[in-house]
């Protein structure tokens, strides 16, 4: 029959040999592999100062006969540090969850009980099967002037640590970021962008409790973001796109009225609509525009009729040029 | 004795006051249309809420620890229950009528008033007066709006605001200085959850009272 036994880092262990005397012959194991005699005082295997590299099976034996006497699991690990407690309502008003971890690792199983009082009643917080630290609770009540008060406790066999948050209904709220959000060039617009997005899928009730919306850009190259401020409605153009040039966007949402604001959504990149070039001033600029918008749609044969066009006869330029045209009309329809 | 405790005579004042037919609304607010008479009541509440950050503020600080300490958290007593409560069951909240919305907010806001009032009438600094007295118009500004709404679309305004039939002429006192300053401390927490559930309240009435309604009833009083 073997246990585990619980050994905080770097404590003295003594193990004894079963109901084995202090004078008798033994052998002790670590993980199948003897220990040597100088950890031995007696039948008493001594180990100093543990650390967590000296977990495992350890095995008593008794000398001549070799019958196994005694035999336990040594977990060496830390109390828990104060743990970190997070309670947020993304889904006002059906209710909010509270989530939390450890700073640092025990290195032993730990027991996690999460209490919540609100005024003088107790509410039940229902954990979520995922994420493993996390519950929720439903609101029972809106538009509380009474504080909720979230204790967790945490347990393990070596120690045990606690941490209280206190909160009021409005203070937590913080909705999950836009979802699907798209950004689109507008055709003959070159300094346009269209952008749309939705409320996450998380906000119950956009009708009642609707969502403002704060929307950020840039250009690529460029560190300095610019920004919109949206009190209603999914969806914005932008009208002051540098032309050409890439653009990263990001969206964010809020209550209307209380809470804070998300975190950014995903970020969309696009480059607004550009014109095609009318005139090809040579012919390798010319041959790179093919070549540019060809890519892995168009047959080599194409470029080569470019190619073997070296002097520049007017019929031969005006089969690449309308061939030129082909290629950046496919390549403007598949952006 | 409750005769010689100032801040009861206030309250039964209060009592008394509030018992005035309330004032009627403007008739211009007709003329502007429900929907935009909501639009400008629900902004009230954002000004007002906003406002109501610094006074809370300054006059907690006014009253002293533990009543400005952040994480200050007291139980309910049971005379606190005199000051209107925001809170409410959520489908019953989903539910009320336009009607019984806006009667809610009214009566709230009418004796949140009154109670503020009071308030302003004992403050000890020139400061606090100055605060108080500009939110008290403010939330004035703010009962006649709601009143104007309730009367362009055609509800009646609630008489006066309610007072427990119990309480009429009954004098309720704070028998010492630590919970009069209680009594102060719940008057503002209510009045900050009040204005944020106004916000909500009226932007689903925002959504719910379309403008056509209101030249509907324009066009049936002869206008």
């Amino acid at each position: 029959d073997s246990h585990t036994q619980y050994e905080r880092v770097g404590a003295d262990v003594t193990m004894k040999c079963g109901s084995m005397d202090w004078g008798s012959s033994v052998t002790w194991t670590a993980n199948g592999t003897d220990i040597d005699e100088s950890h031995l005082n007696g039948s008493y295997l001594i180990l100093k100062n543990v650390d967590l590299t000296q977990s495992g099976q350890y095995s008593c034996y008794e000398g001549s006969s070799w019958h196994l006497k005694y035999q336990t699991y040594l977990s060496v690990g830390l109390p828990p540090k104060e743990p970190v407690l997070m309670c947020r309502s993304n889904n006002y008003p059906k209710g909010f969850y509270c989530s939390w971890h450890l700073p640092s690792p025990t290195y032993i199983p730990n027991f996690f009980n999460i209490s919540v009082i609100h005024g003088t009643r107790e509410m039940v917080c229902e954990k979520d099967v995922f994420p493993k630290n996390r519950c929720h609770i439903r609101y029972l009540q809106l538009f509380s002037t009474v504080k909720y008060k979230v204790t967790l406790t945490v347990t393990n066999a070596l120690g045990k640590n606690s941490t209280t948050v206190t909160f009021d209904e409005f203070t937590i709220v913080k909705p999950d970021p836009p979802e699907s959000v798209v950004a689109k060039p507008v055709p003959n617009n070159p300094r346009r962008l269209e952008v749309s997005w939705q409320n996450p899928s998380s906000w119950p009730d956009p009708e009642s409790f609707p969502l403002k919306f704060f929307l950020r850009y840039r250009p690529l190259i460029l560190d300095q973001w610019q920004h919109v401020e949206l009190s209603d409605g999914t969806s914005h153009t932008i009208t002051d796109a540098y032309a050409g040039k890439e653009y990263i966007i990001q969206v964010a949402a809020k209550d209307n009225d209380i809470g804070t604001w998300s975190d950014w959504s995903v970020a969309v990149h696009a480059t607004p609509w550009t014109e095609e070039p009318k005139h090809l001033t040579t012919e390798a600029q010319m041959t790179e525009t093919t070549s540019a918008s060809t890519s892995s749609f168009m047959p080599p044969p194409t470029t080569k009729i470019c190619d073997k066009g070296a002097v520049v006869g007017s019929g031969a330029v005006a089969v690449c040029w309308t061939a030129g045209l082909v290629l950046a009309a496919y390549g403007v329809l598949f952006i | 004795s409750p005769a010689g405790d100032s801040w009861g005579i206030f309250t039964f004042l209060c009592a008394a006051l509030c018992h005035l037919p309330a004032l009627p609304a403007l008739n211009c607010s007709e003329e502007l249309g429900a929907g935009q008479s909501i639009q400008k009541t629900y902004d009230l509440t954002r000004y007002l809420e906003h406002q109501l950050r610094t006074l809370a503020g300054t006059y907690l600080n006014y009253l002293g620890p533990p009543f400005n300490e952040p994480d200050f958290n007291p139980p309910r007593l049971a005379r606190a229950e005199r000051v209107p409560s925001a809170t409410v069951d959520l489908d019953l909240w989903r539910g009320l009528t336009d009607n019984a919305r806006l009667a809610a907010n009214y009566r709230a806001y009418s004796r949140l008033l009154c109670y503020l009032r009071a308030l302003d009438g004992q403050a000890a600094t020139a400061e606090l007066r100055h605060r108080l007295g500009h939110f008290c118009s403010s939330l004035q500004g703010l009962v006649l709006s709601i009143a104007g709404v309730m009367s362009s679309l055609g509800y009646p305004l609630p008489v006066g605001p309610s007072v427990p039939p119990g309480s009429q002429g009954v004098v309720v006192v704070a028998p010492n200085d630590f919970l009069k300053k209680m009594d102060d401390f719940w008057l503002l927490k209510e009045l900050q959850t009040w204005l944020w559930r106004s916000a909500k309240d009226f932007n689903r009435l925002k959504k719910k009272v379309p403008p056509a309604v209101v030249t509907l009833r324009l066009e049936a009083r002869g206008f």
